[in-house]
């Protein structure tokens, strides 16, 4: 792999950029590989990195039934915070947020992480609570978080309608001044781009259609290219893991909905920090292009089509409207949305199941982006130990048999 | 605006104000959704207004829709003028903007009728001020009477290119040549098919009749000009091409571009319809059957928006689905629409014998599918077709993909003017077929809408419920 530097990029300068090398192979899938990652997206990618890397397994592929980064890393709103309420999820959270911290490092691609401050908005008494219960919890975990009055809040981010009057007034906001954004194709095409530079395959528009299985044991996959043998399976496929792991005749306790996205033209900075605003179900930042991107609410019903309910994305809107008066006449130039798979707490899924060999990482909800780098390394430790890493031990699927629930549906942030 | 309609038909040009009016006839309440302010579409722009240059500049032809504009005007059609359709639905809800607010309908039946864009003519330098489309041209000269008065060349290719260049010597404007892409072999292919074309001999005695209209003003004629380059300091000077192995170059300071009209498809791309590619025309075809039905149940097609045919073709398309929609409707006999619809077909059969001839001659240059490196390729975001070349040289595989890696197709024209020139240059520079290579998603909105308009969505229907069921209580 050549790296990229000021040097590099000077040298290919002298060709006009042309002589730059493919950032990654695109191989033909052997017969046998040592495991096989289910889903090119940020976590598949990152899992694969860090088992080629610290586990030094490097016979092994990600198949992608599309192309890679194209689900939800490529559709998300690209916040990055670790402020959650439970033990067990700042642990994996920050282990993910501080990962962020020297990404582009560690990959030798620019991951463009920008801890620019993500700020939650009080809306109502009930919220500035319960934030504050937050804040003493991650506090006591030793996260650099703190409640900011009103005043605060104007000074980071001065285009807030924060008039008293307002329908949702702005009390406060619960603050963490090193999350922020990233950008999320680069995310999946540094992790991409390393593995594959360490012998990983990496093989798109390749379906999974079968798990095969011997007893209770994994054999092989069958897919659009053709059978795969492998003693390890790993799913990693958001919304569509569990149709994925019923073909090994497991199933999960996840539901699949919608969530959108939008963006608006791009325009000069006016906002450099993140603002959620979980009571009017909205959050904003802006991208380095200048555009303003929105996300909102989930859908209130299951769904597998990437097309969400207009009506979801309306309320957003018409309440972002409402707190950034300014918005209103920029166009909107683009909707989309991604299926997130939502487990009943919340919480993310990284498990071995009951057979074996065959390995999930799923239920991210809404929250699968900031947490792509810690998630890789747990799963891949546990990939290759066949045991659970300690951090990825809580958020095993006995939990929902054993009633060890991590409840994290208000500190998720995101309406559901 | 009520919150549910029966017949919804998007775009007001021939096929949609034959839909519409064919429909209402047949006692289907029907309304016609527009974007401009007055009937007739790109064709037939300003046909209604006092104001239009006259007869005697723009022809007969452009007259004709002066009678479907008076039909649609007597009919029972309800017309929403000024109104950006901006989303349609598979469960055929429409989103739009009309006076500052979002509204949304839902239809138990649509008949598309969106028509044709300009093909993409992308060369060096056409993005330099002074350099359009003769589709703005004709905008320019139906609208406000506006005429070139010096400095104008007319470059590239297809009938529109010489019925502007009539046009314009008609109203009194000069113009400094005419330069033609056309490539000598598309003379050969089209050959095969005049015998079929001379079915229908009206077009292409019209045809000779524009070229003689040019020869008697001597306008300078440039035939198979290739390596076509505008240039200028800031703005457009000169056009630069070769011809016959020799560089020429002509001053100006209008150059209008034109190599044919291709569908728009983006709504129905963002319907997720089936598409076919159609290797000659160069260009997306969304599938539809002999009625203008698609495989979504209500959701019918008409005129160039699925497949070029022109003015009339797209007026007798436009009865047929205006028909269909109305037999799905209920509100026309099964068996009186089958005697209709055959007539219809024959007829629309007779005006199709000359497109073959007229495709083949009029095949794109293939130097403008795929342009040079430095070309500009997306206008939008300011992407050149070398960079979407190194996109596919670092791993990208289609053209959604280029999106995330350079952001082509993101800007405002939510790529309508890259998309074709984007697929073309993957699948050349991949050696893949156009069908496997495919095109952009396309996600709404179609055109852009304001937050505030979203904002102040107005739920029609969720209103009309509302208020019956206070009326109830």
């Amino acid at each position: 792999m050549n790296r990229y530097s000021i040097f590099s990029l000077a040298r290919n300068a002298v060709n006009y950029h042309k002589d730059w090398e493919k950032a990654w192979r695109s191989p033909d899938p052997r017969p046998t590989y040592d495991a096989v990652i289910v889903g090119a997206g940020g976590h598949g990618l990152a899992t694969a990195y860090y088992l080629a890397k610290e586990h030094r397994m490097t016979n092994i592929a990600v198949l992608e039934k599309g192309w890679l980064g194209g689900g939800n890393t490529g559709r998300n709103t690209t916040i990055i915070r670790s402020n959650y309420l439970q033990d067990e999820s700042i642990a994996i959270y920050e282990l993910a947020r501080s990962l962020y911290e020297d990404l582009s490092q560690e990959l030798n691609y620019n991951t463009m992480f920008s801890p620019r401050g993500v700020m939650m908005m009080c809306q109502t008494e009930h919220e500035l609570r319960a934030f504050k219960r937050t804040a003493h919890a991650n506090r006591l975990a030793g996260l650099d978080c703190r409640m900011i009055d009103r005043a605060e809040v104007k000074r980071l981010c001065p285009i807030i309608n924060d008039s008293p009057r307002a329908r949702y007034p702005i009390l406060g906001a619960y603050y963490q001044p090193r999350g922020g954004t990233g950008r999320h194709d680069a995310v999946a095409w540094g992790y991409a781009r390393g593995a594959d530079d360490l012998g990983v395959d990496i093989i798109q528009n390749c379906e999974v259609t079968g798990i095969t299985r011997e007893g209770d044991t994994v054999t092989g996959v069958q897919t659009s290219k053709g059978y795969i043998k492998t003693n390890k399976i790993a799913v990693v496929a958001a919304g569509n893991t569990s149709a994925i792991v019923e073909m090994a005749g497991v199933g999960l306790p996840v539901e699949s909905v919608c969530l959108q996205a939008l963006v608006s033209e791009p325009i000069k900075p006016v906002i450099d920090c993140v603002v959620m605003a979980n009571t009017v179900h909205g959050y904003m930042s802006q991208s380095d292009k200048g555009e303003l991107v929105i996300g909102g609410g989930a859908d209130g019903y299951n769904n597998y089509s990437q097309r969400g309910a207009f009506t979801s994305l309306e309320h957003t809107v018409t309440a972002l409207v409402e707190t950034f008066p300014i918005i209103s006449r920029l166009r909107m130039m683009r909707i989309w949305g991604g299926i997130v798979d939502m487990t009943g707490d919340r919480s993310p899924i990284i498990s071995m199941t009951d057979v074996k060999g065959l390995y999930v990482n799923c239920g991210w909800g809404t929250g699968g982006f900031k947490s792509i780098p810690g998630s890789g390394f747990v799963f891949a430790d546990t990939i290759a130990n066949d045991r659970p890493h300690p951090i990825a031990e809580p958020f095993g699927l006995n939990r929902f048999l054993e009633g060890r629930l991590i409840d994290e549906s208000v500190a998720a942030a995101v309406a559901h | 605006m009520t919150g549910r309609v029966q017949l919804a038909v998007i775009g007001a040009g021939p096929a949609g104000m034959a839909a519409a009016v064919e429909a209402a006839n047949c006692g289907a309440s029907v309304v016609l959704i527009d974007e401009q302010p007055a009937p007739g579409g790109q064709i037939y722009r300003a046909i209604t207004s006092a104001a239009r240059p006259g007869k005697a500049i723009l022809g007969d032809d452009y007259e004709n829709g002066a009678k479907l504009t008076d039909t649609l005007a007597a009919s029972t059609v309800d017309h929403w003028t000024a109104t950006t359709v901006w989303q349609v639905t598979p469960e055929r809800e429409i989103y739009m903007t009309r006076d500052g607010a979002s509204h949304r309908i839902t239809a138990d039946a649509i008949v598309i009728a969106n028509g044709a864009t300009e093909r993409p003519m992308p060369f060096p330098g056409w993005t330099l001020p002074g350099v359009m489309t003769a589709g703005a041209g004709q905008i320019l000269l139906k609208t406000a009477g506006l005429v070139p008065q010096a400095g104008l060349v007319l470059a590239g290719s297809g009938p529109l290119l010489f019925l502007i260049a009539a046009q314009y010597l008609r109203a009194g404007g000069a113009i400094e040549a005419l330069v033609e892409t056309t490539p000598r072999s598309n003379y050969r292919t089209a050959l095969r098919h005049l015998p079929g074309a001379l079915r229908t001999p009206g077009y292409l005695r019209k045809g000779l009749g524009l070229l003689a209209e040019l020869r008697k003003h001597k306008v300078r004629h440039v035939k198979t000009a290739t390596r076509l380059q505008a240039v200028g300091d800031g703005r457009l000077q000169a056009l630069r091409f070769s011809r016959a192995g020799r560089q020429h170059e002509i001053a100006c300071t209008t150059l209008m571009l034109h190599i044919g009209v291709v569908p728009n498809v983006q709504i129905t791309r963002a319907l997720n319809l089936p598409h076919d590619w159609d290797a000659l025309q160069r260009c997306w075809r969304p599938r539809r059957d002999a009625d203008g039905a698609t495989e979504l149940d209500g959701i019918f097609l008409a005129g160039d928006g699925a497949g070029i045919g022109g003015a009339v073709v797209a007026e007798l398309e436009g009865r047929i689905a205006g028909l269909a929609s109305a037999r799905a409707l209920g509100t026309l006999e099964t068996g009186k629409a089958e005697a209709r619809l055959a007539a219809e077909r024959s007829r629309l059969a007779q005006e199709m014998a000359p497109r073959p001839f007229l495709d083949a001659l009029y095949a794109p240059s293939p130097e403008f599918l795929a342009p040079p490196d430095d070309t500009i390729v997306c206008r939008c975001e300011e992407v050149t077709a070398g960079q979407i070349r190194s996109y596919v040289g670092l791993g990208c595989i289609g053209p959604n993909q280029t999106k995330s890696f350079g952001r082509s197709g993101m800007g405002p024209c939510q790529g309508r003017l890259c998309g074709l020139t984007v697929s073309e240059i993957i699948a050349s520079e991949t050696a893949r077929p156009m069908a496997e290579v495919g095109y952009y998603r396309i996600r709404p909105p179609i055109k852009p809408v304001t937050l505030g308009e979203l904002a102040a969505l107005h739920d029609d229907q969720a209103a009309a419920a509302d208020r019956s069921l206070e009326n109830a209580s």
